[in-house]
């Protein structure tokens, strides 16, 4: 499992570095803005005042504006799920249904290797992938803080990456869960994608009519605590999420443990039905 | 202690969907044999070596694998055998040595370099460019050092040579034998029936999911159809040979007859003893013309 585990993750190197230097800069522009607002509050306030009230609760009640976790709701946190879900949802889905279509899992699994360990190097890779970008995002924040009025401590900042990681790992392994349904890796994407989207929306659109908030607790962006994490991490929110991250996983392996591996391409729309497999038995 | 036999297959069947890719395959290869499988495209070839490596699952029947059920221990058997697929895909990003190095850990390190060194140097395989700079056939050789490398006590090959020049084929084709002489057994698939011809002790031939012949290599082709063309000094009633039995005239042209023989020659020699015989030639048939006399109801089909 180690050597799947480390040869994955030398894969992920130019995804860490790609997303985690980009988040870095975004850190290091967003944090000397926050000085600017705080200078002409006033002015701020007053803008915000003239915006529609249903615009302003769609993006996590910005009257909050000028405190540090309003701000950072804002221009930080409240679309990075969007953002870093394309990256969550792309490596989710071609953790390994990317290399079955290229062909080049049929060799590697022809090795002494079971399944099992497969999955879990690939998976553990993604996670570890994972955490190395938000944790570069997160050490832009902490660093540019140091010449900022925005004063939040680097504990406390970790704590919106915390429920970010949440979110990015369940959208990761529904879409490897999507994988290993779906006929294709593409296919996946689209459908963790367009669910990541919808449920984005869902719970914007919750906080304006009332009517929504039924159908948003089905929404896993609903247990997202953006910004407002770095006042307090909901513990049960933030578990609710790696649980259901976790049965995502669980689910996949599970499939992946019984399914045929393809030579290569796309597979078919034939769902195969996992009891119908009559199991190969001594004789 | 007697070894179990290195392939035992009982009654194996797989489906595609509703589509049967297999239909009751048996087959017994023997510890140190370098067994051929034979048959055109789709006929199973793959999908039979697939089920041995537990990379797909049987519908039905049994597989043994060094003794071993390979759904039950698939890692076991997996660490005992070397595997060259049909449709071969490496890792573009990787060097050659950088690929070589991957599987060789993920047996567990248990490789031995300067071996790996030495089957690149033979194949003429240079360990530094990158797979995506490779060209098909020098992908191939890479597909070929990563299944001899760990000095497997089975190799199953599905179709090694393809892609490769005559003189890398004959490479292989020694390589194959000298595994051989290591005591592994080779289970190989190939259209080169030459190929097969030159190493394989037996055969078996596959169609449409079924096996429809095995057979060692030589009676094969020793008890196959032969034909004779027999040159008289002077013109003869051709019937007097076709009434020797086994024999068949497929055409007579002045002082020359070709005929089909069945069996023994012996009635024929006999029969030809007593006509003003000039020159006799005989010719056995190569097994690829016994692999498409099996085949030529699928030939006619397709057409």
């Amino acid at each position: 499992m180690i050597n799947v585990f480390r040869y994955t993750l030398a894969r992920f190197r130019g995804q860490i570095l790609g997303w985690g230097l980009g988040l870095f800069l975004l850190g290091l522009l967003v944090v000397p803005f926050y000085d600017i607002i705080v200078e002409q509050r006033e002015q701020f306030e007053q803008l915000l005042k003239n915006y529609p009230p249903e615009f302003v609760a769609f993006f996590g009640g910005i009257d909050a504006f000028a405190t540090p976790e309003g701000y950072l709701s804002v221009e930080f946190f409240s679309y990075m799920p969007l953002i870093l879900g394309i990256f969550s949802v792309l490596a989710g889905s071609g953790l390994l249904a990317s290399d079955e279509e290229k062909g080049t899992l049929d060799l590697v699994m022809a090795h002494p290797l079971s399944r099992t360990a497969l999955f879990l190097g690939r998976l553990l890779a993604f996670v570890i992938a994972t955490l190395a970008i938000l944790a570069l995002s997160w050490l832009s924040f902490v660093v540019a803080m140091n010449w900022s009025a925005l004063d939040v401590g680097w504990g406390e900042m970790a704590l919106p990456y915390l429920s970010l990681l949440g979110v990015l790992l369940l959208f990761g392994s529904l879409a490897l869960l999507l994988s290993m349904l779906l006929p294709s890796r593409r296919l996946a994407a689209m459908t963790a994608g367009f669910l990541l989207v919808a449920s984005f929306f869902i719970t914007s659109l919750a906080r304006i009519d009332e009517n929504l908030e039924g159908i948003a607790n089905l929404s896993p962006l609903n247990y997202y605590q953006s910004g407002e994490a770095i006042l307090g991490l909901n513990g049960e929110w933030l578990l609710g999420l790696l649980a259901a991250a976790a049965l995502f996983a669980i689910l996949a392996w599970w499939r992946f443990e019984r399914r045929d591996i393809r030579v290569g391409g796309e597979g078919s729309w034939r769902l195969s039905i996992p009891w119908r497999r009559v199991a190969v038995r001594g004789g | 202690m007697n070894q179990p036999m290195a392939i035992t297959i009982r009654g194996l069947t797989k489906f595609y969907g509703k589509a049967p890719a297999l239909r009751g395959v048996d087959l017994e290869v023997g510890r140190g044999e370098i067994f051929g499988f034979l048959g055109p495209n789709g006929a199973g070839k793959t999908t039979t070596i697939r089920c041995m490596l537990d990379l797909i699952r049987p519908n039905g029947g049994t597989i043994r694998v060094l003794g071993l059920d390979p759904q039950a221990e698939p890692v076991a058997v997996r660490a005992r055998v070397g595997y060259l697929p049909g449709e071969l895909r490496l890792e573009d990003n990787l060097t050659v040595e950088g690929a070589l190095r991957y599987f060789a850990r993920l047996r567990g390190g248990r490789v031995d370099w300067g071996f790996v060194r030495e089957l690149a140097e033979r194949l003429d395989l240079d360990l530094k460019p990158a797979i995506k700079n490779l060209s098909h056939g020098n992908k191939q050789k890479v597909g070929v050092v990563q299944a001899l490398m760990h000095r497997p006590e089975l190799l199953l090959l599905d179709e090694p040579t393809l892609g490769l020049d005559p003189l890398m084929q004959h490479e292989v084709l020694h390589l194959i034998a000298e595994a051989r002489a290591e005591e592994a057994t080779v289970f190989f698939s190939s259209h080169i029936m030459s190929e097969v011809q030159a190493v394989a002790e037996r055969v078996a031939m596959i169609r449409r999911g079924e096996i429809v012949e095995v057979a060692e290599t030589a009676s094969l082709i020793n008890r196959a159809l032969r034909r004779a063309r027999v040159r008289f000094g002077q013109p003869v009633d051709g019937k007097l040979l076709g009434n020797v039995p086994g024999v068949t005239v497929l055409s007579q042209d002045g002082t020359s007859v070709l005929l089909q023989v069945a069996g023994e020659m012996n009635g024929l020699i006999k029969a030809l003893a007593t006509l003003p015989v000039r020159d006799f030639e005989t010719e056995r048939p190569s097994l690829e013309e016994i692999f498409l006399a099996h085949y030529e109801s699928d030939l006619g089909e397709a057409k």
